[in-house]
């Protein structure tokens, strides 16, 4: 396997071909934020925690860290002011939805006390940021795909196919991976039959 | 020769002769024909039912037996989709506009037989107030340049015939007997040729890539799934002629390396869909599709796939999705599609309008397609010019068109004497131009510079009768409806932007809530996945930088100067223009008038819905009734004023 | 893990139903699915079944419930046979479109698509069966069907009308019109009448910016109508 050199926060980094920038920072001690990475999923890069900048040649660009490939000569910067504001824009939009576990953990790390966002009369928060871990697991690992996004937008949400529950009660590994340490009570996906 | 022949069967061709061949015995069939009436069959004119008028110059063409000398085609837009139905008369070039079935004998009596113009369906120009009859006459035309549009005339898109007959499918041929791949591409690098999809990519540059990509499996894509609400372009191309989209792909399939290609379109382009199978089966059936194409051994084949009703599936890495059968939602992507696209294989995608280009260039050269445009935007482009403007439709100009010229001269200026306000162009990613910028020249670069876009050729005029935060909000509202909601950003960022510019359309907003639109704007560019995301604040951003007057309208004063939103106008009955007619009185749905006869009427604004009823059906000649931007309403006069008496004589 | 293997169209089987599966699809030489639709029928017309068919029983009630099921989400009154018959009929169109799209997992909105064409809708039934015979698990096709507008979980009306609610129509007054087709239908976007009639929706453009604002009633094409105008067509499409 290659060795690819690249400089993280000022620090000169080795990490083999194919792995990607969050895999190396971890590998070399250096953390950076994240909800929806695992290490043993496939990335899907749509919390936007993750996003550092990287410099190659004289173009700055904002990338998420757990999709982008590391490259030789990369200079990744993963604390800068610019991103630790859109780190805090992400709390604050996520604080009225999923008040609850990491985000309230974020929060407090980054002295958010109040969002200035809020919900639509008569909505409640769903505790999910749709991280979608539960669903990677049960595609990627549990082969069972018991688990799925459904919706548009802010219709979107995880559910469990119905049919599928007598298998899943064995498993429940959905609930131990969710990421705000207690699994979302799932609903019948399909309509009420009259 | 009338008939539609979908259904007939041709002999398969065999060599570039054949297709010569073929060429010169079309063109000897059709030397006999005097005159041919192009009758346009587009969507647009389709909905004016249009088809009565063909059918009935085929019934009365056919009852005076002309059908040897005179054709009667069903073809696709013309362009001047405010006029339909309308017909083209070859070969003159005389337009009639909005022509009836009973309007069709008294045309061919008088024009195809005695060449007699019937002067009431003529083009009037009102600043000259003469009858204009040929294309070069009529202002909406005169500065169009239709290259790609022109063949729309001569073309049923049902009858590969007729495309041949124009020298269709010649570029193919003569990329297949005497250029090689690598030849073709360097032609279409020279043209520059960028993208007309919105992202302005040089395509030259994009076939390079996906032709030096790894892997033999290579895959050629249309983009036809246009999803700004208000352009309509790609329709008409691929409605009106679908070979050249179908040519242009294949000539890109020939010089990436290419043996199969998708046509993504959306659902909702019935039309289209109707029309590109018969086109595919057309050229199958001639051996222009499939394997061993012209006995050159190049192979290609297209499979079709609808879109199913999601603005978001036309960003390339969703479409690409899609066609995998998955859901249409972006993937973060730090890997160009050109090397990575369907399935992990090079995957060269274009935008419709693009492709119709590219036979173009192949037959006519580089040199040609570079002595159009301006020095950074080559060739034409097609716009759809809707809105507030007179003449509605799709104009195709050079590049490097200004604003004004293209709403004014063009489009005929602000429709109803009201006063221009901006145009939106770029559709949601792009931003709302005022007045101030209409001298800029139109192409890819020069409206960005004003925080828009050209984008994919949407126009909307705006006059002084919208309400600018209104539109802000109606876009921000779009992008929240189709966001895949899969990033938190644009999912979230929208949720608020939306709830927020709603608010302040309410009379609820606040001061503070016009930076938090700036900051979650400019938070939306940076962190979002894809380029729905990163360009959804453009329709905000752009509204608040111009007329930020409006927004300020709207939160300190609750008030829309524009007499739009709803929560805020107020009707009014000035007591003394009223004459007590009673009509309004008669009309309100909700009973909010009071009055009687000779006694000013009254609203109650407490009953007032807002619908505008009143507003509309007070007589002109007394214009009482008002449109007030905001509230609190005037104290109204105490019930049982009379209205003012005027003596004989006054207005 | 092939964990399909213990079900066959949706329906548990035990190991017995399925060795018997195997046997009778040798036998005849009949597909999976074709023998149980093909038994299904056969339940139709007779009450009981023999001894040595017992293991199919459970199977096929389970279906048989489904069908009856389903015709009643259809709001259509039928004795449990000719509601199985239907049924059957139906999941047999929905077979013909998996194979006219040469049983393509990457074509599986397109058949989705001409299922939703054809049925007014998809049922749960239609999803299961597109799902054993594609090969393609549950949560994308539910995802699909749930990400899309063109597709309904629920029975639909027979006419669908349609308000273009684009940029130009929006500048030229597409709310109004809207609010006087709501009206007139007495249905809010997205809904359908309790007699399946009309399902009324938005769309954002429909590309015929030049008459806006513009709305359809089954295909038609109408340029801002008034609300005399709208009661007439909406009686013309009964």
């Amino acid at each position: 396997m290659k060795q690819i050199t690249l400089k993280i926060n000022g620090r000169d980094v080795t990490a083999k071909e194919g792995q990607t920038l969050l895999q190396a920072a971890k590998a070399a001690g250096i953390d950076i934020p994240t909800l929806c990475a695992h290490g043993d999923l496939e990335p899907a890069g749509v919390c936007r925690f993750c996003m550092v900048e990287i410099k190659k040649g004289a173009r700055t660009r904002l990338v998420t860290s757990c999709v982008y490939p590391v490259e030789n000569g990369l200079d990744v910067q993963t604390d800068t002011d610019k991103i630790n504001k859109l780190r805090k824009m992400l709390v604050e939009l996520l604080l009225p939805v999923a008040p609850s576990g990491p985000i309230s953990a974020f929060a407090k790390q980054y002295g958010i006390e109040k969002s200035r966002f809020e919900l639509e009369e008569g909505e409640e928060p769903s505790n999910c940021s749709l991280c979608g871990l539960c669903v990677r697991y049960c595609e990627q690992i549990g082969g069972e795909n018991a688990v799925g996004f459904f919706g548009r937008g802010v219709n979107r949400k995880v559910a469990l196919m119905p049919d599928k529950g007598e298998e899943c009660v064995f498993c429940r590994q959905c609930y131990k991976i969710c990421n705000s340490g207690r699994f979302v009570e799932l609903s019948e996906v399909f309509p009420e039959q009259v | 020769m009338n008939k539609i022949r979908e259904n007939k069967t041709m002999k398969k061709l065999k060599s570039v002769k054949d297709l010569k061949q073929l060429h010169k015995t079309l063109l000897a069939e059709r030397k006999g024909i005097k005159k041919s009436v192009a009758i346009c069959e587009g969507t647009g004119c389709y909905a004016y039912k249009s088809s009565a008028v063909a059918d009935a110059f085929v019934e009365e063409i056919e009852k005076r037996g002309l059908d040897k000398e005179i054709v009667v085609r069903r073809t696709g837009c013309h362009g001047f989709c405010e006029r339909g139905p309308m017909a083209k008369i070859f070969p003159e070039k005389i337009f009639y506009f909005q022509v009836k079935p009973e309007d069709v004998a008294e045309i061919v009596e008088s024009t195809l037989l005695k060449n007699e113009f019937v002067e009431k369906l003529l083009f009037l120009d009102e600043k000259t107030g003469k009858r204009c009859a040929y294309q070069h006459e009529i202002p909406f035309y005169k500065l169009q340049n239709q290259v790609v549009f022109g063949n729309n005339f001569l073309i049923s898109p049902k009858d590969i015939e007729d495309y041949i007959a124009v020298g269709g499918y010649s570029a193919l041929a003569k990329a297949l007997s005497g250029m090689t791949p690598v030849d073709v591409l360097q032609e279409i690098k020279k043209a520059d040729l960028r993208g007309r999809g919105g992202g302005g990519f040089p395509a030259g540059a994009k076939w390079e890539t996906t032709r030096n990509a790894p892997g033999e499996q290579k895959y050629v894509i249309v983009n036809a799934d246009e999803g700004d609400p208000g352009a309509y372009m790609d329709r008409s191309v691929l409605e009106g002629n679908p070979h050249s989209v179908l040519e242009g792909l294949m000539l890109g399939a020939y010089a990436v390396g290419s043996n199969h290609g998708f046509v993504y379109v959306r659902q909702e382009y019935t039309t289209a869909i109707e029309n590109l199978p018969i086109a595919i089966g057309q050229a199958k059936q001639l051996g222009l599709l499939g394997d061993n194409i012209l006995g050159s051994g190049f192979s290609f084949d297209v499979t079709i796939h609808q879109g199913a009703g999601a603005f978001v599936s036309g960003e390339s890495s969703a479409l690409m999705s899609a066609i995998e059968g998955r859901v249409g939602e972006p993937r973060p992507k730090y890997i160009r599609t050109a090397v990575k696209g369907v399935w992990d294989k090079p995957s060269n995608l274009n935008n419709v309008e693009t492709w119709a280009n590219v036979p173009l260039i192949v037959n006519n050269g580089s040199d040609w397609f570079r002595s159009l445009g301006t020095e950074g935007s080559k060739g034409t482009k097609i716009f759809s010019l809707v809105g507030k403007v007179k003449y509605t439709g799709l104009v195709e100009v050079p590049m490097g068109l200004t604003l004004r010229q293209i709403v004014y001269d063009v489009g005929g200026g602000i429709r109803n004497n009201r006063k221009f306000k901006a145009v939106q162009t770029g559709g949601p990613s792009g931003g709302c131009i005022p007045e101030q910028f209409l001298d800029l020249p139109v192409d890819f670069d020069e409206l960005s510079k004003v925080g828009s876009m050209m984008g994919s050729g949407g126009m909307i005029v705006m006059d002084e009768d919208t309400c600018m935060v209104d539109v802000a909000s109606y876009f921000t509202k779009f992008l929240a409806d189709e966001s895949c909601g899969k990033c938190v950003p644009c999912r979230e960022g929208l949720r608020q932007m939306k709830r927020i510019l709603r608010s302040i359309t309410e009379g609820k907003g606040r001061e503070a809530d016009l930076s938090t639109l700036e900051e979650l704007g400019a938070f939306l560019k940076e962190a979002s996945l894809c380029a729905l995301g990163q360009t959804a604040a453009n329709p905000v951003l752009s509204t608040l930088e111009y007329f930020r007057g409006e927004y300020e309208a709207h939160v300190l004063h609750k008030q829309c100067p524009a007499r739009v939103c709803q929560s805020l106008i107020v009707f009014h009955i000035d007591p003394l223009k009223c004459s007590a007619c009673g009509t309004c009185r008669k009309q309100c749905p909700t009973d909010a008038i009071s009055g009687d006869k000779k006694l000013v009427h009254i609203i109650d604004q407490d009953k007032c819905i807002k619908c505008g009823t009143c507003f509309q059906v007070c007589p002109t000649r007394f214009s009482a009734v008002t449109k007030l931007p905001g509230g609190p309403a005037p104290e109204p006069v105490a019930y049982g004023t009379k209205v003012v008496q005027k003596s004989k004589g006054e207005k | 893990m092939d964990k399909t293997k213990s079900r066959i169209v949706g329906v548990r089987v035990n190991k017995e139903q399925e060795t018997m599966l195997s046997q009778l699809q040798q036998k005849s030489k009949l597909s999976k699915s074709e023998l149980l639709l093909k038994g299904l029928e056969t339940l139709a017309e007779y009450s009981n079944l023999g001894p040595e068919q017992e293991p199919m029983q459970t199977a096929l009630q389970r279906l048989e419930k489904e069908a009856v099921r389903h015709m009643v989400s259809l709001k259509k009154i039928r004795r449990k046979e000719e509601a199985i018959k239907d049924f059957v009929r139906e999941i047999r169109k929905v077979d013909e479109i998996i194979d006219k799209h040469g049983c393509d997992p990457s074509m599986l909105i397109q058949i989705l698509l001409d299922v939703q064409k054809q049925n007014n809708w998809l049922s749960k039934s239609a999803l299961v069966w597109i799902s054993e015979r594609l090969g393609v698990p549950m949560t994308r096709i539910m995802q699909i069907a749930t990400f899309y507008t063109m597709f309904s979980l629920e029975p639909q009306g027979r006419q669908t009308v349609q308000v273009c609610t684009g940029t130009a129509c929006h500048v030229r007054g597409s709310n109004e019109l809207l609010t006087r087709t709501e009206s007139v239908l007495n249905l809010k976007p997205g809904e359908t009448d309790p007699d399946l009639k009309y399902t009324l929706k938005t769309v954002n453009c429909l590309g015929c910016c030049a008459l806006g604002p513009v709305m359809t009633v089954g295909g038609a094409y109408h340029s801002n109508p008034s609300v005399a105008e709208l009661k007439e067509l909406v009686k013309e499409h009964e």
